[in-house]
C-alpha cells in the first residue's frame, strides 16, 4: 500500500511548511473551508467509516454528531488527545514528530467541522521534542494565514494550542484529560454528562486522537469513498498504523490498510521479518498493555483491526502489537504490566486504587516463588470484583485484562511457578 | 405546541426493588432510597458536598442498564426502577469493603472514631468478616498522627480516600487548604504544601471524616462516644444561632456536634462555637454569697435572694420602684429576660437593659448562602423582643455608667453579660448602688462586687430559647442537672420574683412560653414544635435519624 499518513516520514525536512505544501498540504484545509459547509464535512467522516484511533474505537463522525446543536451561547472545544501513554503505543509520536503539519491541519480541519474556534492539541508532558515541533509549525501555520482570525481568508477563526500532560497515564481517558487541561488533578469524571454535552470548562468538547484527525485530512482531500475501500470491510476501514515491538526482527511503526493480518505484521517482509532468532511466539499483546494476551494459535488467524481483534477475546486498542518469544516468562511480563498499573491509578475509586496494587503485590510474590496455588484464583477473584461498572473509568478493567488473559492463556506457568517454590534465574526482571 | 404542558409534578416516582415511592425533586437517590426506609451504604456521598461517586459502596442495579451503578451518581427520574438487594449488589459492595480493608490498620481498639466509624458500621452491615489479604499493609510514614492545623488531627492509614474533607474545604469552607497527593494505592489526603488546615470551620473536615483519619485533638482520648448523651441545643457562641448537640457524660461536656439545619449552619459548626464547649465546664460561682455591712455569709440560695427581695423592697417603701435597675442580657434565654421584664412591670420600675457586644463578623454557611453574625452572645435580639429596653421615664446602662442615673439597688441577670463585666472602672460605678446583685457561672471584677452573688448554671444545665440574627426562635434543652446549690438563671429569678410576690414556683420555661406569645407579637408563629429546630447527628454522618 502506498503510505498515506506516513508519506513524508524519513523525507528531509519533513517537519517543514514547505515540505508539507510541496506535497499538497493544507489543501484539504483550503477546501473545507472555502468549499464545504462544516455539516459536509462531517458527513463525509461519518460515510468514511473512521473509527477513533486511540483505542475504543469509536465512530468518529458519529462521535462528533453528540455535539447539541444549540450549545446555548458556549463554545465548542477540540482535543486533540496526543497523551499517547498506552505502553508499547508510539504511532502518535511519530506523526507529531516526523511530519507535524499533517497533524495540524487534521486538528484545523476537524475544528471547522464541529465549528470549534480553539482546538487543544493535549501532549505527554514526556514529548518535550513533540511540543517543540508542533509549536514551531503551528506558528509557521500561522504566518501562512492558514491558522488564526482567518483562516485562509475564509472568515473562519480556528487557533490551536499546544498544552503540555504532566506525566500520567490516565490523563489519556479523555475526561481525564479534560480534568487535566483544566489544571486539575487528573481524574476521570463520571459520565453521563459526556464531553461532547459537558467537557472542558463545562463546554461541549470533542476529544479525538492524533492519527484519527490525521485521517480526517485524508477523507476530506480524497473523499469517504476511497477511505472506506482501504481496509477489511466497511466496519473497519482507512489507514492503520501499527506499532510493533518485542521480539522481531524489526520493530517499528507500521502503516498498512485496516485489518493487516496480524500473521503478516510480524512475519511479512515489509514488516516485522519474522522472530528474532527463528524463535517461535509464545504470547502477543495486540492493543497495548489494557489489551488481553493472544497465544500463538490466535495469531494464525487474526486481522488486525476492531472486530477482527474483538473476536479473539481482545482488543485492538491503540494498535500497539508487543511480540513475545517462547522464551518469555509470562509470570514476570504478567508482573511487569501490573506494576506499570498499580503505579497509574489515578486513586479515586476504591477497587481500583486498592485492587491494582493488590494483583501486582500478589504477582510480584508469585513471581518470586513464593505463591500458593490458591493465590491464583485469588488473583482472577480479585481481578473480577474491580471490572464492569465498579469504577468510574475503564481503567480497572485494563488493569485486569494482562491477568485475566496471562492466567487463562498460562495458567501452567503459574502453577508450575508456585510448585517450584523459587523464581527461576532469569525472571525477578519486574521485582 | 398545540396544547398546554399538564402542570409540573414535583415528585418522581422510583421504585425500590418494585416498590413506588413517591420521592421529591432534587433529592439524590441515596436520600430518596433513606425516604423509602432503604439504606444505601456510602462513603464519599455527602449531601451538601458535590458527588463524586469514587467510593464505589453504594453500588445499586438500575433496571435498562447493564453495569452495576453508583447510586449517588444516577439522576432520579420517573419510572427509575432501583434494585438494591440482588446478589450482584451484595458480592459488589462486599468487594468495596474488603478493598478499603485491606490496607486500613484495624485499629479501632486505639481509634476515637471507635462507635461512630462508618467504615465499622458498613463493615457490620455489608462485609465479609474474611479477608485473603495476606501482604504488607500500605504505611504512610511522616503523614501518621499528624496535626495538620490547631484543631485536626490526620492519620492517613485510617484514610479512605472518599475526598470529603477535600471537598468540604473547597466549596463550604472555600479555602481549599486540602488536596489529594500522589496516586493509586498512595494516594492521600494532605495539605497543600503543608500549609496548616486553619479555616473558622477547620474541624468541620474532620466532622466529614467518614473514618478516623481526621479527629478532632480537643476530642482525641476524652470519651468513648458510645457513653456520650446528646442533647439538642445551641451554640452560645454569636447570634447565628447555629443549631448543636451538647454531647456529655456525668455532669461534663464533652464535645458540641453542628445539628443539621439547612437554614442556619446546614451541617456545619464553626471552630469558635465548637471549642466553647469546654468552657461550659466552668463554674466559679459555686454557691451564693451575700455582703453585709463588710462580713461576707455564704447562705442557701433562698435565703440569699430574701435578702435580695427585702432589699427591693425598703427601696420601693423609700425612694420608690425607680431606685431599681434590671438589667438583662444577650446570654440569657427569652424565657428568662421576659420573666426579669415581667419582674420589673409587676414592681412598676421602667429601668431596666441589656446590652451586647460587637464581636468580630462571624460567617456561617447555611443551604442558602452566608449567615453572618457579629454579636459576642447568642440572644441579644430575643432579649430586646422581651422588652428589656429602658420603658417610659426609665434609665439604662449608659445612664447609670454616666452618672446620670443612680438606682439604688441594681439587679445583674447575668454576671457575663458584657466585657464590661470585667471593667474595673464601671464595675466602681456600678457598686456605688446600695444593694448590687448579680448571678453568675463565671468570676469577673462585678461578682468579686456584688452585695448578693448567686451561683448560675450553664447553658448544658438549663432549658429555654434563644432568637438568632434571623429572628427564629430556636429551643435548647437540659443535658444535664447543675450541681447543687447552682439553679438555672431562670430559677433564681423565678425565685426573685415569687419572693416579690410574681408568678409560681412551679413555672417552668415552656409556661413561660405561653406568656411570651400572649404578649409578644413576633412568637405568634412560634410552636413548641418550630421550636425543635434539626435533626442530631453522628460524626461523620447525615442520616436523619430522629427527623
Amino acid at each position: 500500500m502506498e503510505p498515506v499518513l506516513t508519506a513524508r516520514v524519513g523525507k528531509r525536512d519533513s517537519r517543514s511548511i514547505e515540505t508539507y505544501l510541496a506535497d499538497g498540504g493544507y489543501a484539504a484545509l483550503r477546501k473545507a473551508v472555502t468549499t464545504m459547509t462544516p455539516e459536509q464535512v462531517t458527513e463525509e467522516v461519518k460515510k468514511s467509516g473512521l473509527r477513533g484511533r486511540g483505542g475504543a474505537g469509536f465512530p468518529c463522525g458519529m462521535k462528533w454528531g453528540y455535539i447539541p446543536k444549540d450549545t446555548g451561547g458556549k463554545p465548542i472545544y477540540l482535543l486533540c488527545n496526543a497523551d499517547e501513554s498506552e505502553p508499547g503505543t508510539f504511532k502518535d509520536r511519530l506523526l507529531m514528530e516526523e511530519d507535524p503539519h499533517q497533524v495540524i491541519e487534521g486538528v484545523a480541519v476537524s475544528a471547522y467541522a464541529i465549528k470549534c474556534q480553539l482546538a487543544y492539541i493535549y501532549i505527554r508532558g514526556e514529548f518535550w521534542d513533540g511540543a517543540r515541533i508542533l509549536d514551531a509549525a503551528i506558528a509557521e501555520a500561522k504566518a501562512k494565514g492558514f491558522l488564526g482570525k482567518n483562516v485562509m481568508g475564509s472568515g473562519r477563526e480556528i487557533e490551536i494550542v499546544v498544552h503540555r500532560g504532566a506525566g500520567a497515564y490516565i490523563c489519556g481517558e479523555e475526561t481525564g484529560l479534560i480534568e487535566s487541561l483544566e489544571g486539575k488533578r487528573g481524574q476521570p469524571r463520571i459520565k453521563p454528562p459526556f464531553p461532547a454535552v459537558y467537557g472542558v470548562f463545562g463546554c461541549p468538547t470533542i476529544v479525538n486522537n492524533v492519527e484519527t484527525l490525521a485521517c480526517v485530512v485524508h477523507i476530506v482531500n480524497r473523499g469517504a469513498e476511497w477511505f472506506s475501500k482501504i481496509g477489511r470491510n466497511e466496519k473497519n476501514t482507512g489507514p492503520k498504523l501499527y506499532c510493533l515491538s518485542g521480539h522481531v526482527n524489526r520493530p517499528g511503526v507500521y502503516e498498512a490498510p485496516m485489518g493487516l493480518p496480524l500473521k503478516e505484521l510480524i512475519f511479512g517482509d515489509a514488516y516485522g521479518q519474522g522472530m528474532k532468532g527463528g524463535k517461535k511466539v509464545k504470547a502477543v499483546i495486540p492493543g497495548g498493555a489494557s489489551a488481553a494476551m493472544l497465544t500463538a494459535a490466535d495469531i494464525e488467524d487474526c486481522p488486525l483491526d476492531f472486530d477482527g481483534v474483538a473476536a479473539k477475546g481482545s482488543m485492538l486498542g491503540s494498535a500497539a502489537i508487543v511480540v513475545m518469544n517462547e522464551d518469555t516468562d509470562i509470570v514476570d511480563a504478567a508482573t511487569n504490566l501490573a506494576k506499570f498499573f498499580a503505579h497509574e491509578s489515578c486513586g479515586q475509586c476504591t477497587p481500583c486504587r486498592e485492587g491494582v496494587p493488590w494483583l501486582y503485590k500478589v504477582l510480584l510474590r508469585i513471581n518470586a516463588g513464593e505463591g500458593r496455588e490458591e493465590d491464583i484464583d485469588l488473583l482472577l477473584r480479585i481481578s473480577n470484583q474491580m471490572a464492569n461498572g465498579m469504577t468510574i473509568c475503564v481503567f480497572a478493567d485494563a488493569a485486569i485484562a494482562p491477568v485475566l488473559s496471562s492466567i487463562g492463556k498460562f495458567r501452567d506457568e503459574f502453577v508450575a511457578r508456585v510448585r517450584a517454590g523459587r523464581a527461576p534465574a532469569a525472571a525477578g526482571v519486574s521485582a | 405546541m398545540s396544547s398546554a404542558p399538564p402542570p409540573p409534578k414535583d415528585t418522581f416516582t422510583v421504585l425500590f426493588d418494585g416498590r413506588p415511592i413517591e420521592v421529591p425533586k432534587g433529592l439524590n437517590l441515596i436520600q430518596a432510597a433513606e425516604r423509602a426506609g432503604i439504606e444505601i451504604p456510602h462513603f464519599c456521598y455527602h449531601p451538601s458536598l458535590s458527588v463524586v461517586g469514587q467510593c464505589r459502596m453504594c453500588l445499586v442495579e438500575i433496571e435498562g442498564i447493564p453495569k452495576i451503578q453508583a447510586a449517588c451518581t444516577v439522576p432520579l427520574k420517573d419510572g427509575l426502577a432501583v434494585k438494591t438487594t440482588t446478589e450482584k449488589v451484595r458480592q459488589s459492595r462486599a468487594a468495596t469493603m474488603e478493598f478499603l480493608l485491606i490496607n486500613h490498620p484495624l485499629d479501632c481498639p486505639i481509634c476515637d472514631q471507635a462507635g461512630e466509624c462508618k467504615l465499622q458500621d458498613n463493615s457490620f452491615g455489608y462485609g465479609d468478616q474474611h479477608s485473603e489479604y495476606d501482604e504488607r499493609k500500605r504505611q504512610y510514614p511522616g503523614f501518621d498522627r499528624t496535626e495538620i492545623g490547631p484543631h485536626v488531627i490526620a492519620d492517613m492509614t485510617r484514610c479512605i480516600q472518599c475526598t470529603r474533607c477535600i471537598r468540604f474545604c473547597e466549596e463550604i469552607a472555600e479555602t481549599g487548604e486540602l488536596t489529594f497527593l500522589d496516586r493509586s494505592g498512595r494516594t492521600l489526603v494532605w495539605t497543600h504544601d503543608g500549609k496548616p488546615l486553619a479555616n473558622d470551620w477547620s474541624a468541620c473536615a474532620a466532622d466529614v471524616c467518614p473514618v478516623g483519619a481526621l479527629t478532632v485533638k480537643e476530642f482525641r482520648f476524652r470519651k468513648r462516644v458510645w457513653y456520650l448523651d446528646k442533647t439538642r441545643s445551641v451554640c452560645p457562641g454569636c447570634n447565628i444561632g447555629c443549631n448543636i448537640s451538647i454531647e456529655s457524660k456525668d455532669f461534663t461536656v464533652y464535645r458540641f456536634l453542628p445539628r443539621l439545619n439547612p437554614d442556619i449552619n446546614d451541617y456545619w459548626l464553626c471552630d469558635y462555637g465548637r471549642f466553647l464547649s469546654e468552657g461550659l465546664n466552668l463554674h466559679e460561682v459555686e454557691k451564693a454569697a451575700t455582703k453585709e455591712d463588710g462580713k461576707v455569709a455564704s447562705p442557701i440560695v433562698p435565703l440569699a435572694i430574701q435578702r435580695l427581695a427585702a432589699e427591693i423592697k425598703k427601696t420601693i417603701a423609700g425612694v420608690g420602684p425607680k431606685g431599681l435597675f434590671f438589667l438583662g442580657s444577650a446570654t440569657l434565654t427569652n424565657e428568662e429576660n421576659f420573666l426579669l421584664r415581667k419582674l420589673a412591670d409587676h414592681l412598676g420600675c421602667p429601668n431596666r437593659d441589656v446590652v451586647v457586644d460587637k464581636s468580630r463578623v462571624r460567617r456561617m454557611k447555611s443551604k442558602k448562602g452566608w449567615v453572618e453574625g457579629d454579636h459576642a452572645a447568642a440572644n441579644y435580639r430575643g432579649a430586646r423582643d422581651m422588652g428589656l429596653s429602658p420603658g417610659a421615664g426609665g434609665f439604662g446602662l449608659s445612664d447609670v455608667l454616666s452618672g446620670a442615673a443612680k438606682p439604688e439597688v441594681i439587679v445583674v441577670a447575668d454576671g457575663a453579660f458584657s466585657a464590661a463585666a470585667d471593667d474595673a472602672e464601671k464595675v466602681a460605678i456600678l457598686r456605688r448602688a446600695r444593694v448590687l446583685a448579680v448571678a453568675s457561672r463565671t468570676a469577673n471584677a462585678l461578682t468579686r462586687a456584688a452585695d448578693v452573688l448567686l451561683p448560675a448554671a450553664s447553658l448544658a444545665e438549663k432549658d429555654g430559647t434563644f432568637t438568632n440574627v434571623q429572628g427564629r426562635v430556636q429551643a435548647f434543652w437540659r443535658a444535664f442537672l447543675p450541681r447543687p446549690p447552682i439553679r438555672p438563671h431562670f430559677e433564681l429569678l423565678l425565685l426573685l420574683a415569687c419572693e416579690l410576690g410574681l408568678g409560681e414556683r412551679v413555672w417552668t420555661p415552656e409556661d413561660v412560653r405561653g406568656l411570651i406569645r400572649a404578649e409578644v407579637p413576633s412568637w405568634a408563629s412560634v410552636t413548641e414544635e418550630s421550636l425543635r429546630g434539626g435533626p442530631l447527628l453522628k460524626k461523620g454522618d447525615f442520616l436523619l435519624r430522629d427527623a
